[in-house]
């Protein structure tokens, strides 16, 4: 039991059934439709907002048709051999056993022009099936999907209305057991706008949080979503023209920014696209310490289009990989080392007082100074008892790592 | 049997404390000297490496001056730890606004670290030194005079401190060894040379560190100490981002620097030396370092050490195409 318990709520309730799926009515009639005449048309897509129930649909149909399902990202697309080695069984010969196939193109808006090869072997991929292909995408009314648009049966999916999200939500938490209070429900129906992912999200937060923190921390939610869009365009969509201003709409001050950005980039890149975004972020904060430094505003436009445009230049391939992007940890990390090295600095301190020393130099000798401060140097030095206990530990750490004593005489 | 003295920091126990005692800037001793005698200094700008003298000749001066009450005429300020010109300006002006005690007609700020100060701070220390040079003279170090304004370096006196040469080493080893009552063989004195890079400061801490464990020092001993001040870790920083694992290289960065409080510029220093020592092709390592000299060169445009730093790993994941695997 507990093992399904913690699983998270989007996966524990995704629908299963059609009849799971809610306030979709007409999309599944739509579908049905398209695999009564299929092969007049040989690929469906499924157009809409994200958490609307596409992917779940296509699951959903598999099953309830007992299809074999057959799932292809962008990057399968890209890769021509691949592609052939996997899908040529499943499009000539009909499958040896009783079950047919359904082949799901999921987020296909993933490929862009750039993508040699992608979007063209979509097409000719749709020519040859004798499997019904499901294409699910979020903004398929781009100049560049025309062909693929006219060689599809093409269902829009609406985001689903407010009354739906909240029943599907309070389902939830009868099943759940749990009590949510009305208003904290009614801000995570509005919240959604449609999405139910990110209600079951939103909902699982105020499990495990309690309303009250959730609520509290909803408002630096909004800011962190926000982020997370504007990290979206910059790392995923290196097309986009308005690619320098995705940080725009950001509330967050640029240096906060800037760590989000270096958080990221190694969740994004790999190999020479890491080194050039990292190429771009350095060149971005080089022009952030010339603004500090010489108080040249102007510089900003640089810093900014490094940050973006730089960064997204990156790679050319638009990736479809959802990432879920982390809030920077430096700057905790860097707190936590400050409070285990603060009595170090304090002895550093003294030290440098006595003798002379900026403290920052001092810090370079301080890997003697356990050896060098004897107990009435530390009385002169005027150490607190717990700081000579730090550095009599430390003194002992250092003859034993360095195994000392075997030069004593 | 220990002999040696355990209640007192030797680097202060050994501080020249006349201008005969320092050792090395034969050159600037002299013309330093002179000035001093004759009770009119110029603003100085002292220039030169870590360890060589600046600070000390600045307390001689100081010392020589105005004698017992030299306390009370001396302020000493360090530009790398008063963080903002406003701190170092308001302590100049508390401290200058009375006159000097004694027959000398003015007091000594010594700055240190001067070069510490960003333009616009030594912009506003110009008018400082300029409404205060009635009742105060500055006495700057700098690693780098290159990093001081015009302004400023016309102002003073320049000198330039030379590193410390191997025989003025030998000398100071040679006294402390004697009144500490210390044997150092030949080829320990050769690793202190060599590992301090001739700074007298690291010298006499290696030896004072030394003495606590034995009398007896040998180059083993220096060595041992010497590289446990190496992060020995930045290796293994390196060998991760050649061998490709990005995450890893960069977890251990952070780590390595925030535990040993290292500074960003300290740590491509000692990874731009670390380079030499891998066990890697030759013309790899022209193509590490020359990217190492490219961050450092954006380490001290920009402003933030660890993106620097992040992306110099990047690139050796891409320089290395893992081969230390």
């Amino acid at each position: 039991m507990t093992s399904k318990n913690s699983l998270p709520l989007i996966e524990k309730y995704r629908a299963k059934t059609l009849s799971d799926i809610k306030g979709q009515d007409l999309a599944i009639s739509e579908i049905e439709g398209f695999f009564k005449v299929f092969p007049k048309k040989r690929a469906i897509i499924l157009n809409g907002p994200v958490g609307t129930g596409k992917t779940s649909l296509a699951l959903a149909f598999a099953k309830e048709r007992n299809l074999e399902l057959f799932e292809l990202n962008a990057s399968d697309l890209r890769n021509r051999k691949k592609l052939e080695e996997v899908l040529a069984p499943a499009i000539k010969q009909q499958s040896l056993f009783s079950t047919g196939k359904i082949i799901l193109m999921d987020e296909a808006d993933g490929i862009t022009g750039s993508d040699r090869g992608g979007l063209p072997e979509l097409l000719a991929l749709i020519d040859k099936t004798s499997f019904p292909i499901i294409i699910t995408a979020n903004d398929i009314w781009q100049q560049k999907y025309s062909l693929l648009r006219k060689k599809c049966q093409l269902v829009t999916i609406k985001e689903l209305k407010e009354e739906v999200v909240q029943k599907l939500l309070q389902n939830v938490i009868q099943k759940e057991n749990k009590q949510i209070k009305p208003e904290t429900l009614s801000i995570i129906v509005k919240k959604a706008k449609g999405d139910i992912r990110a209600a079951l999200n939103d909902l699982q937060t105020a499990f495990t949080l309690g309303e009250d923190s959730f609520l509290e921390s909803s408002h630096e939610r909004e800011k962190e979503e926000s982020i997370f869009n504007s990290l979206k365009k910059v790392f995923q969509d290196p097309t986009n023209k308005e690619i320098t201003s995705a940080f725009n709409n950001t509330s967050m001050d640029l240096n906060e920014i800037l760590l989000w950005v270096e958080e990221n980039i190694p969740l994004e890149y790999k190999g020479q696209a890491l080194a050039k975004a990292y190429d771009a972020l350095s060149k971005a904060d080089v022009f952030r310490g010339r603004i500090y430094r010489q108080q040249y505003w102007r510089f900003m436009v640089y810093q900014n289009f490094f940050l973006t445009a730089g960064i997204s230049a990156a790679t050319k391939l638009k990736y479809k990989k959802f990432n879920q992007y982390k809030r920077p940890s430096r700057i905790l990390k860097i707190w936590i080392s400050n409070q285990k090295n603060a009595k170090k600095k304090i002895i550093v301190n003294k030290f440098a007082e006595q003798t002379h020393m900026s403290k920052k130099k001092a810090m370079k000798e301080s890997f003697l100074l356990p050896l060098i401060i004897s107990k009435s140097i530390e009385k002169k030095m005027d150490l607190e008892e717990k700081e000579q206990k730090w550095l009599e530990e430390k003194k002992g750490a250092i003859i034993i790592a360095n195994n000392l004593n075997r030069f004593r005489t | 049997m220990e002999n040696h003295d355990n209640t007192t920091i030797w680097t202060e126990k050994y501080r020249p404390k006349k201008f005969e005692d320092l050792v090395g800037q034969d050159d600037i001793l002299k013309k330093v000297e002179s000035l001093t005698k004759s009770l009119n200094i110029p603003h100085m700008l002292f220039a030169g490496p870590a360890g060589t003298g600046k600070s000390t000749l600045a307390l001689i001066v100081v010392k020589e001056l105005f004698g017992i009450s030299w306390k009370e005429n001396y302020l000493e300020l360090n530009a790398s730890d008063e963080r903002g010109i406003d701190v170092v300006r308001q302590k100049v002006k508390d401290f200058a606004r009375t006159k000097a005690i004694g027959n000398v007609p003015f007091k000594i700020i010594f700055l240190d670290e001067a070069d510490a100060l960003t333009k616009e701070a030594q912009q506003a220390l110009r008018r400082t030194m300029e409404s205060f040079t009635g009742t105060c003279r500055f006495v700057m170090s700098c690693n780098y005079s290159s990093k001081i304004i015009d302004p400023i370096q016309s102002r003073c006196a320049v000198f330039r401190f030379k590193l410390l040469e191997k025989k003025d080493i030998e000398k100071i080893i040679k006294i402390i060894a004697e009144k500490e009552s210390l044997q150092i063989d030949e080829p320990a004195t050769e690793s202190l040379y060599e590992g301090s890079e001739g700074d007298c400061r690291r010298v006499i801490n290696l030896l004072q560190a030394s003495s606590s464990i034995t009398p007896t020092i040998t180059q083993d001993l220096i060595n041992t100490l010497i590289s446990s001040a190496k992060p020995a870790d930045i290796k293994i920083v390196l060998e991760y981002a050649l061998s490709g694992d990005f995450p890893k290289a960069k977890e251990k960065l952070l780590d390595v620097m925030l535990r040993e409080s290292i500074s960003g510029t300290d740590t491509i220093k000692a990874i731009q030396k670390e380079i030499w020592n891998l066990q890697i092709d030759d013309e790899l390592k022209v193509r590490l370092t020359e990217k190492t000299g490219e961050i450092e060169f954006r380490l001290v445009e920009g402003s933030d050490e660890f993106i620097q730093l992040e992306a110099l790993l990047a690139g050796f994941v891409l320089a290395g195409k893992g081969i230390l695997k």
